[in-house]
């Protein structure tokens, strides 16, 4: 059955961009589709076709026929209608459903929850699982984002590569969910980053002289390979100095350097793979105390040039700039645009702690504490916080 | 001389076809479906064999078309602007063949195409002998 979810997983991208390609209709084509998914899961199990692509793609165009007949016969649609600048391949497909998803009408929880279903293949109630809200939220959210996407008239083809910065962000966004989930009770979504590492691989396999996108697949392969070792036995979370390296995922350690090692050569660098430099660093690391902390000061000095407004950044850098030159000079480095994020106050507990003020940092622990959205997140820092007070 | 066949079809026939008729509409089995995509496959066969067959293709249903026209400087589409039991082209040939008659018989093989019984007085084929130069226009 798993393999099963698996086949309609990967086959959904296609037979919607085939019908999306074929007939227009976004909107329309991706109910058929659904229509479509769901008849194969009651029938492939008794009976598998022999070409299951060209079965959905039939079975979504019959459904997709009825739809619009039960709306054509009687409202005559009408739209100013725009060329297409490019014409792209059958190949871009998948692609161009990924930019038509990230299109810059929709809002980023919009553009996430599009890609998620249309290209990530995943149901309505799965994502809304994923994000925490009730599923009829997320049903009127992706129904707003098709209604905007057909509102907007824009036809289908491979837009200008200009929408590629937005496409990778919306795959960091989904990876960030499900490796830090910012929520509930599980620090981990697993499928969320798994889903955005296969999204990304597609994007490369399409872009692959794109070094920014070998930049984000790195990162993500780089912090994804630390996921075992991030979580205790109890769920608790396992700060990068106390984490177990030989729980980290030594194939996707190696992947992730190599990606970003050949990228980085291509040129300036942008801001995915200096993200992936540094993560590459802490990944080669033998401890947290033996890592090469100069090196990744330098790193962070360089992405802060590309975003200097970034906070952070500014908080990954202060914690980085405290391994090289102390506690102190990190505490300097913190900034309070963050005054609401928990990670602006663990930070600096933690180098409160360093530093010998344990009363300000045990403070600053329950501070983040109540900040903390996620039970795991709340219950490291509140032990951080008790630990100080037997100490 | 080339001619072309012109075969037409309305929206309520492509539901038909796809098993969904319409209230008092011919019902089409899977069978009677398989039946017709046999026989058109044997006719065309035999068309490329003797080497009359230059060209033939189905249209997809009427519901997927879309219309293009001029409102004063606008350009207007349309998306299946046909009412469903609007007669509009379903498929085509085009067949290089000695003569007039010879098209004729070749499209007169289009009344034959098994199906359910009660089809066939509304089929409408046309025969366009087809203009090789501006002249014969």
């Amino acid at each position: 059955m798993n393999g099963l979810g698996d086949l309609l997983r990967e086959l959904t991208p296609q037979v919607l961009a085939a019908l999306v390609r074929r007939y227009g209709h976004f909107d329309t084509a991706e109910d058929a589709v659904q229509e479509a998914l769901l008849a194969a899961a009651q029938q492939w199990p008794a009976a598998m076709p022999d070409d299951p692509k060209a079965w959905l793609i039939t079975v979504a165009s019959r459904r997709l026929t009825d739809l619009l007949r039960s709306n054509s016969s009687r409202q005559l649609r009408e739209s100013r209608w725009v060329p297409p600048e490019q014409h792209a391949s059958a190949d871009d497909d998948s692609l161009v459903l990924l930019f038509l998803c990230c299109h810059p009408s929709l809002s980023p929880s919009s553009q996430i929850a599009l890609t998620l279903r249309a290209v990530g293949g995943l149901t309505t109630a799965e994502i809304a699982r994923a994000f925490l809200v009730p599923e009829a939220t997320m049903t009127r959210r992706i129904s707003r984002a098709k209604q905007a996407i057909k509102a907007s008239g824009v036809p289908f083809g491979l837009p200008a590569d200009d929408r590629l910065p937005v496409v990778l962000h919306v795959l960091y966004l989904i990876f960030n969910e499900g490796y830090a989930s910012t929520a509930g009770p599980s620090l981990h979504r697993v499928e969320l980053s798994a889903e955005a590492i296969r999204l990304t691989r597609m994007v490369r396999r399409l872009r692959p002289d794109d070094a920014e996108v070998a930049g984000l697949l790195a990162l993500m392969l780089l912090t994804d390979a630390r996921r075992p070792a991030r979580t205790g036995p109890h769920g608790e979370l396992v700060p990068m100095a106390e984490q177990d390296r030989n729980l980290w995922h030594a194939k996707d350690i190696s992947e992730g350097v190599d990606l970003v090692t050949a990228a980085l050569s291509k040129g300036a660098p942008g801001p995915y793979q200096l993200q992936a430099a540094i993560a590459a660093v802490h990944d080669e690391a033998p401890s947290y105390a033996e890592t090469d902390w100069p090196q990744i000061v330098g790193l962070y000095e360089l992405l802060r040039q590309i975003s200097p407004d970034n906070p952070v950044l500014a908080l990954n850098n202060a914690v980085a700039v405290a391994m090289v030159d102390g506690p102190t000079e990190g505490l300097a480095l913190l900034d309070d645009r963050l005054g609401d994020d928990h990670r602006l106050h663990s930070v600096r507990a933690h180098l409160l702690e360093l530093s010998g003020d344990h009363a300000a940092a045990q403070a600053s622990y329950r501070e983040a504490a109540r900040r903390a959205m996620s039970l795991p997140q709340q219950r490291y820092l509140n032990a951080r916080a008790d630990r100080l007070t037997d100490g | 001389m080339k001619y072309l066949i012109l075969a037409y079809g309305s929206q309520r026939d492509y539901d038909a076809m796809a098993g969904r008729p319409a209230p008092g509409a011919p019902t089409w089995t899977p069978q009677d479906f398989e039946a017709m995509g046999a026989y058109m496959e044997k006719l065309n066969n035999d068309l490329a064999e003797s080497g009359e067959l230059v060209e033939t293709r189905g249209l997809t249903a009427p519901a997927h078309a879309r219309r293009l026209q001029l409102k004063g400087s606008d350009l207007v589409v349309t998306d299946g602007p046909y009412a469903e039991t609007q007669e509009v082209l379903a498929g085509y040939w085009v067949v290089e063949c000695d003569s007039y008659d010879r098209a004729t018989e070749i499209a007169t093989r289009l009344f034959h195409v098994p199906g359910p019984a009660e089809i066939g007085p509304d089929v409408v084929v046309d025969i366009r002998p087809i203009g090789e130069s501006r002249h014969e226009l």
